[in-house]
């Protein structure tokens, strides 16, 4: 059941979306961000040669999602920095009912390089991670979640 | 094709050739167009023929985000990608000669279309406030289908700082417009050794193609002030709109509706339907058939390029996958969707342009 790679790209008219994989949800949110830059160039053309570390948090697993993804596209778009492996530094699942904005925390290092138009492929042009229809879920120990951009 | 490819940076991951101090930054986004003319790039008839006069008031620099300066930084005087886009064009058919004539458009002229907006600025503020929006929905008990739905009542402060931060990236956009047209005649000027007065490349009309704003409209026989948002949308004011420039408020407002990169893009006027109709507002273009994957599947093994070469169209696009996206096919034919706008009378048709040369993000 799982992909190879950990994610597929979705077809969907007028914007792109990703549905990604993970045995956990750490594994989910690394297969997400990869399939996002999937979207943006070839990957396989990426090195690593910088190093960032991100940390996001947010009230809801399903907004830690989302600006986890969100914070790579800005990483993108202001610098150009595109990710190719990521290390999971802090994972931190709260209570979803606490309505606490920290409850749910992200913290990883990403390693990658500066997007170079004359090297790089570019593809698509992500302008966010949208919660349209995003749902996480644990499907027989799996777990997937579906995520369309804004492009 | 190859100047203005070279002088109008265009695709994923470009960089603008405008570096500002953050003093500038915050006149730019207070401004709009009217800091890119203060600054050389333009002159003072483009902003007459500019929506808003290319300077919204209400905007507040100081609510926008780090993280939106930041992004914004490298793409002002960006084209960006998708369906973005800038054209040569030509006027292939006038529909109304006397409309035609007021907005200076006569057959085979040759016209220039840009179509961008606010980059990642505009993405980065929308991005920012939908965090303030979701917590603004359970702050004033509101009930939404779907969580990419949010809102706040007019009167909040969370709905006031938005739209002070939205209008400083309508602001923004309307800069990078500016800037654009800038460089787009000054790439005319080189390669044609004249100058841009000579060559008659006067600014026909600027509109936004994703804005919020606060207008009069009469609803149920009755005078309402009324906030709206046309996305996908473009607005079409009648003749003697106060919001019109003098140069057209005989006429009405000109409506730019673009279409894909193969057939053509309209020219029309805004009309007292739309205003009664559909709050002073028309389609902003054809709307797409395929998906992108269909698209890229069905232009595998061809060369898009030339096949629009072969039809007299030259294209430049950084993205491999751009021209499959966007390819004619994948979209409804413009022609279409504009005689439907046209025959419900929310704006009438002046002018057709038929693509020469297209740059792609």
């Amino acid at each position: 059941m799982l992909m190879a790679g950990g994610y597929e790209t979705l077809d969907i008219s007028g914007d792109a979306g990703i549905r990604a994989f993970g045995s956990t949800l750490k594994e989910l949110f690394i297969n997400a961000a990869t399939g996002m830059y999937s979207l943006i160039t070839d990957t396989g053309s990426i090195a690593e040669t910088v190093t960032v570390e991100v940390s996001v948090k947010s009230h809801s697993l399903e907004g830690l999602l989302v600006s986890w993804l969100n914070e790579l596209v800005f990483r993108f778009d202001a610098h150009g920095f595109t990710g190719k492996s990521f290390s999971v530094i802090s994972f931190i699942t709260g209570d979803k009912d606490a309505a606490d904005a920290d409850a749910f925390s992200l913290s990883a290092t990403v390693a990658g390089e500066t997007f170079d138009p004359r090297r790089h492929e570019g593809r698509l042009l992500i302008k966010a991670a949208t919660y349209h229809n995003l749902q996480i879920e644990n499907i027989d120990g799996v777990w997937t979640a579906e995520i369309i951009f804004d492009i | 094709m190859e100047v203005l490819y070279n002088d109008v940076p265009s695709g994923v991951g470009s960089k603008g050739r405008i570096r500002l101090s953050a003093a500038d930054e915050r006149k730019l986004l207070l401004k709009g167009a009217r800091w890119a003319v203060e600054n050389g790039m333009g002159e003072e008839p483009d902003l007459e023929k500019t929506e808003s006069g290319g300077m919204i008031d209400g905007a507040d620099p100081s609510l926008i985000s780090a993280k939106a300066y930041e992004r914004g930084r490298s793409q002002q005087g960006t084209l960006g990608s998708g369906n973005h886009f800038l054209e040569i064009q030509y006027v292939d058919e006038i529909y109304d000669e006397k409309a035609a004539n007021s907005l200076g458009l006569f057959p085979d002229q040759v016209t220039v279309m840009i179509h961008t907006g606010s980059r990642g600025f505009g993405h980065q503020v929308c991005t920012d406030f939908l965090e303030v929006m979701e917590r603004a929905v359970g702050k004033y008990g509101f009930v939404l289908p779907d969580r990419e739905l949010a809102c706040a009542p007019f009167s909040s402060p969370e709905a006031g700082d938005y739209l002070a931060a939205m209008r400083a990236a309508a602001n923004y956009a309307w800069a990078n417009r500016q800037c654009i047209m800038h460089w787009t005649r000054e790439a005319f000027m080189k390669v044609l050794g004249r100058s841009p007065q000579s060559l008659g490349m006067g600014l026909v009309y600027d509109v936004a193609h994703n804005i919020a704003k606060v207008e009069d409209h009469v609803v149920n026989g009755r005078k309402m002030k009324l906030v709206v948002h046309r996305k996908g949308a473009t607005r079409a004011f009648p003749p003697g709109h106060p919001e019109l420039p003098a140069a057209y408020r005989h006429v009405g407002q000109p409506v730019l509706i673009p279409g894909d990169m193969g057939r053509a893009s309209f020219v029309l006027l805004g009309t007292e339907k739309a205003m009664e109709e559909t709050f002073g507002s028309t389609c902003h273009g054809a709307g797409r058939i395929m998906s992108r994957h269909q698209a890229i599947r069905k232009a595998k093994g061809r060369a898009i390029w030339r096949e629009l070469a072969d039809r007299g169209i030259i294209v430049r696009s950084a993205g491999r996958e751009t021209l499959a996206e966007e390819m004619s096919e994948a979209y409804k034919d413009i022609s279409d969707v504009v005689d439907v706008v046209h025959r419900a009378g929310i704006s009438k048709k002046v002018a057709r342009l038929r693509p020469l040369g297209v740059v792609k993000g």
